[in-house]
C-alpha cells in the first residue's frame, strides 16, 4: 500500500497551517475593520443575552487574529488547531441553530452578517465551508509536524511527541 | 607528565565535555533559553494584539462619544408650534397638491441616503407649498446601536423639538451626522445640546428627552405600522396610500408635475 513519507506529509501538513492562519488572518481583520458590522452579525445569531453581544464582538475578532498569527509562525500548533477546532465547532453550532430556528441571516463568517431577506441564506454552504476548515485544524490536531514553524525550531513539546513516534515507526 | 599538566588536560577534557553537551541539547533543539525568549515574545505580541485590539474596536465603535452633532439650519418657514401631531410631524400647507407620508428612522443607512438625495428638494417643495409631509418616526432599528435606544431616544427627541417648532433643523441635523449602524448613536446628553445650539431654549425640550416623554406612542406607532403588510421597512414614501420608488432620481419633480 501505498504510505506517503514523512518529508511529503510534513509539506502538507505545513500547507494546511498555512491555509488555516490565512483563514483565521483574513476573517479576523475584516470583522476588526469593521466593528459595527461584527456587532450586528453576532447580534444576529439571537443566542447571546444582550449584555454578551458586545464583549464577544469585540473578542471574536482578536481570538481570530490571535489563532492566525500562532499557526502562520507555527508556535504551539497543536494547541492553536484545538482552539481552532473549538470555535469552528462553535460557529457551525451557532450556524445550525439559526438554520434550524427559521432566522434569515448571514453566518457574517467573513464580514458582513446580520439579518438577510427570506431565500438569501446559505446555510448548507457555509456550514460546509466550515467543515472544510474543521478538517484543517483536525490534520495539526492529528499531525502537528509542520515545516518553516518554531515549533520545530524549539523542539517544543508536541512537535517533539512526532518525531519520538515517527522515530518508533520506522 | 607534570602534575600541573595532568590537571591542564582534565580542565580542557572537562570543557570538551560540556560542549559537547550543549551540542547534543541543541540539535535535540533543547536552549532552554530560546525557548523561554520565544514564549516572552509570544506572550507580548499577543498581548499586544489583545489590547489593541480592544482599544481600537471601542474607539472605532465609540466614535460619537464627546462629539456635537453639527447644527443644520432649514427655513423657518418649515416649521410651526403645533406640527407635532400624535407620534408624527407634519410640515407643510394643508392645501398642498402633493402629500407624502415618510417613514424613516434616524439610525437607518437608506433613510440617511434619502434624506441627502432629496431632503433639499423636498423641503424646497415644502416651501413653495407644493407638497406637504408628514414625518413618521419609526424606531424600527432601535435594537441596532451599541448600547441599544438611539432609534427611540433620537425619535422622542425630534418630537420634542417639534414641540418647539424646530423639527426639521433637528431632523436634518441627525441625519447629517447619522451614526453608524451597531455602533455607538448619541446620548440625551447629545440630543438636548442639539436642541440648544438650534436655538431652543425651553427647559421642557430638556425634560421631555430626559423623560422619554414620547417613546409610548412612537412603540405603539411602530407595532401597528409592522402589521401592515404593505410596509416594507424605513425608508418608506406614501402618496395616496402608494409606495414611491424614490430611486427614481425625478420621482419628486413626477408627483408635482402631475399632481
Amino acid at each position: 500500500m501505498f504510505r506517503p513519507s514523512q518529508a511529503v506529509l510534513d509539506v502538507v501538513g505545513t500547507l494546511v497551517r498555512l491555509g488555516l492562519a490565512a483563514v483565521w488572518l483574513v476573517s479576523g481583520s475584516i470583522k476588526i475593520s469593521d466593528t459595527g458590522q461584527t456587532y450586528l452579525a453576532v447580534k444576529a445569531y439571537d443566542v447571546l443575552p444582550g449584555g454578551l453581544v458586545h464583549p464577544v464582538a469585540t473578542a471574536l475578532p482578536l481570538l481570530e487574529l490571535a489563532l492566525g498569527v500562532l499557526l502562520l509562525v507555527g508556535l504551539v500548533t497543536r494547541i492553536a488547531a484545538v482552539a481552532s477546532a473549538v470555535l469552528l465547532v462553535v460557529f457551525i453550532a451557532g450556524v445550525a441553530q439559526s438554520w434550524a430556528r427559521g432566522l434569515t441571516i448571514d453566518c457574517g463568517c467573513f464580514g458582513g452578517g446580520g439579518q438577510v431577506a427570506d431565500g438569501q441564506t446559505q446555510y448548507p454552504q457555509e456550514i460546509a465551508r466550515d467543515v472544510g476548515f474543521l478538517v484543517l485544524a483536525g490534520w495539526l490536531i492529528v499531525r502537528s509536524r509542520t515545516r518553516l514553524a518554531l515549533d520545530g525550531w524549539l523542539g517544543a513539546g508536541s512537535a517533539r511527541g512526532d518525531y519520538v513516534t515517527e522515530a518508533e515507526r520506522t | 607528565m607534570g602534575g600541573a599538566e595532568r590537571s591542564a588536560r582534565k580542565r580542557k577534557q572537562a570543557q570538551q565535555r560540556n560542549a559537547g553537551a550543549r551540542a547534543v541539547s541543541q540539535a535535540r533543539g533543547g536552549g532552554g533559553n530560546r525557548r523561554t525568549i520565544v514564549a516572552v515574545v509570544a506572550v507580548v505580541v499577543l498581548a499586544a494584539v489583545v489590547i489593541g485590539g480592544v482599544i481600537w474596536t471601542n474607539s472605532s465603535k465609540n466614535s460619537t462619544e464627546g462629539q456635537s452633532i453639527t447644527p443644520q439650519t432649514a427655513s423657518a418657514a418649515l416649521d410651526t408650534p403645533d406640527e407635532r401631531q400624535g407620534a408624527t410631524v407634519v410640515s407643510g400647507k394643508a392645501d398642498a397638491k402633493v402629500k407624502l407620508d415618510i417613514y424613516a428612522d434616524f439610525l437607518c443607512p437608506y433613510c440617511g441616503q434619502l434624506q441627502q438625495s432629496f431632503g433639499q428638494a423636498i423641503e424646497d417643495q415644502i416651501a413653495a407649498g407644493t407638497v406637504q409631509v408628514t414625518y413618521h418616526m419609526i424606531p424600527l432599528l432601535n435594537d441596532r446601536s451599541d448600547p441599544p435606544g438611539y432609534s427611540m431616544d433620537s425619535a422622542n427627541a425630534a418630537l420634542c423639538a417639534a414641540d418647539q417648532g424646530k423639527f426639521t433643523s433637528y431632523h436634518d441635523s441627525l441625519f447629517k451626522s447619522q451614526p453608524e449602524e451597531g455602533q455607538r448613536g448619541y446620548d440625551k446628553t447629545q440630543l438636548i445640546k442639539l436642541g440648544t445650539d438650534l436655538g431652543i431654549t425651553s427647559q421642557d425640550f430638556t425634560t421631555c428627552v430626559n423623560n422619554s416623554t414620547y417613546d409610548s406612542q412612537l412603540s405603539d406607532a411602530l407595532t401597528k405600522i409592522s402589521a401592515d403588510p404593505t410596509f416594507q421597512g424605513t425608508p418608506t414614501i406614501l402618496h395616496n396610500g402608494q409606495s414611491v420608488n424614490w430611486t427614481d432620481p425625478n420621482w419628486l419633480n413626477n408627483l408635482v408635475s402631475q399632481a
